[in-house]
């Protein structure tokens, strides 16, 4: 991932693979999982994001970066379509995956959104016991079979199984809000995504929590490509593999200023407009 | 711009400052040992060992205040590299004490022995040489200026060149065993100068590595990919 900027000093291009990187597993240079192509996304006449031009590598995190209302999260509910349950949002542009835009008319959201998971800011377990709340995306999907081993995978995958595993028909509200937040990640793995978008995921958490769920990220990201948006900035630097960095214009429009490995956004950023937010010599 | 973080960058600059204080001791200490040397004057040289106490305590406070910023403040970008810079300047400036310091107990040690003239000028040139390399590079960090920087390795030149050639010196010595063994000691000293105009060097590499954010060693011609010169 390079740097997209600003429309006006003519940077705009998409960010490919022409730039070697570390990966974290030492394997090469990744293949894109997703790509976002001169996205705009508005919410009534409203563009809250503006131009984003965007590879997610393959199962690597990436974390988005910015200050409130600069569009992070509207631009990671664009990228599953769940800002299409919003009324008044729509987006412009493309969001390709596996070659397809998923804004045509022909995919299902419903699909798209099994492909590409999504877990929440605030832990939102289903009133129902543990095992249910995992096994009920895949009900949902029509699996039927095996679902006691899914269950058992996904909360293994979820590093929650040790924990649960003899209490699998109590409430998921009974779980601590770690355990919860670790729930719904598990119940987001059961109708096996490739990609996991996840929205602040412990910000509702406590400094424990929120180590153990950094650390799950590192683990899920052998098997799925991982977005996350963190108001955290010193969590993007311990828990990602790319930074995204997102400002927003006077007129409030998002826009992302830089991208790049994580390690060099936070030693060396491209962009003094990077380097002044995170270093707080912002405004 | 709006500041938000203004406690941190204080306590950035206080470390800065007692980087500043760290370079005026280690020019004196310096200054002041060959000065000793030269005027064969053993209490000047006794006042530098001294002072070495004095640099070696404010390295501890740099050394505890870099911890304690580390520790509670997680800086990034230049903030990041100006710690680094920080704790590799400040090593630099307690070891230029320690130089000066060597330099003065081989004055002691060598009170009694005859000098040779040409070898003091060498090494009264020496100094003429690093200790200015000391205030360029501290000059470099305070104003922020890469071309003073990467002027540095040039400056050392001369001073490679003459520790390099301080044996001809010595081996002219030869034939009066008690001046030979002054004349070795003072191999010693040239040396020592010479790493004093290493180090400056060095902290050159540290403030191009602030402005930049490239990691190098200072190879002759050294132009930042940034193109920031």
């Amino acid at each position: 991932m390079t740097t997209v900027g600003k429309p006006e000093v003519n940077e705009k291009k998409r960010v490919d693979l022409d730039v070697p990187m570390e990966t974290s597993t030492g394997m090469g240079l990744d293949t894109v999982a997703m790509e976002a192509v001169d996205l705009n996304a508005f919410y009534g006449k409203f563009r809250a994001v503006r131009d984003v031009n965007l590879s997610f590598r393959d199962k690597q995190i990436t974390a988005l970066i910015g200050p409130s209302g600069c569009g992070k999260s509207t631009l990671l509910r664009t990228l599953n379509r769940m800002n299409d349950l919003v009324p008044g949002a729509r987006a412009e542009g493309e969001v390709r995956f596996h070659g397809q835009n998923i804004f045509d008319a022909s995919v299902d959201p419903v699909e798209l959104r099994r492909r590409v998971g999504m877990v929440f800011q605030k832990p939102n377990p289903f009133p129902k016991t543990i095992y249910q709340n995992v096994a009920w995306g895949a009900r949902i999907n029509g699996i039927k079979k095996d679902l006691d081993d899914l269950v058992e995978h996904s909360l293994r995958q979820a590093a929650l199984w040790d924990e649960v595993k003899d209490k699998v028909d109590e409430s998921g509200y009974s779980l601590s809000g770690g355990q919860q937040q670790r729930l719904c990640i598990a119940r987001a793995i059961a109708v096996k995504p490739e990609i996991i978008l996840m929205d602040e995921p412990t910000s509702a958490l406590d400094p424990v929590a929120t180590l153990r769920i950094e650390e799950l990220i590192q683990e899920l990201k052998v098997n799925y490509t991982i977005i996350i948006v963190t108001h955290n900035m010193q969590q993007a630097a311990r828990a990602s593999d790319y930074t995204v960095f997102l400002n927003m214009d006077p007129d409030r429009a998002g826009y992302v200023v830089e991208a790049g490995t994580t390690g060099a956004l936070f030693t060396n950023p491209a962009k003094q407009e990077t380097e002044d937010y995170i270093t707080g010599r912002f405004g | 711009m709006t500041e938000f973080r203004s406690l941190f960058h204080s306590e950035l600059n206080q470390l800065e400052v007692l980087l500043l204080d760290m370079s005026e001791l280690a020019e004196r200490q310096i200054n002041d040992a060959v000065e000793a040397l030269l005027q064969g004057d053993a209490e000047l040289a006794h006042q530098v060992v001294l002072q070495d106490l004095e640099i070696d305590r404010l390295y501890v406070e740099v050394e505890r205040r870099w911890h304690e910023v580390m520790a509670r403040q997680t800086p990034v970008a230049s903030d990041l590299r100006l710690m680094s810079l920080v704790l590799q300047a400040g090593h630099s400036l307690e070891r230029m004490g320690d130089q000066a310091s060597n330099i003065a107990k081989i004055v002691e040690a060598t009170s009694t022995l005859p000098a040779n003239r040409t070898i003091l000028l060498h090494i009264r040139e020496m100094r003429s040489i690093v200790v200015p390399m000391v205030e360029t590079a501290m000059e470099a960090l305070v104003k922020r200026d890469l071309n003073l920087a990467l002027r540095l390795p040039e400056l050392d030149d001369p001073a490679d060149w003459l520790n390099r050639n301080m044996w001809k010196e010595v081996a002219a010595c030869a034939s009066n065993p008690e001046m030979l063994e002054w004349a070795i000691h003072m191999m010693l000293v040239s040396r020592a100068l010479e790493r004093v105009g290493d180090r400056a060097v060095d902290i050159g590499e540290q403030v191009a590595f602030l402005l930049t954010g490239e990691q190098h060693e200072f190879p002759e011609g050294w132009v930042p990919a940034s193109g920031t010169v």
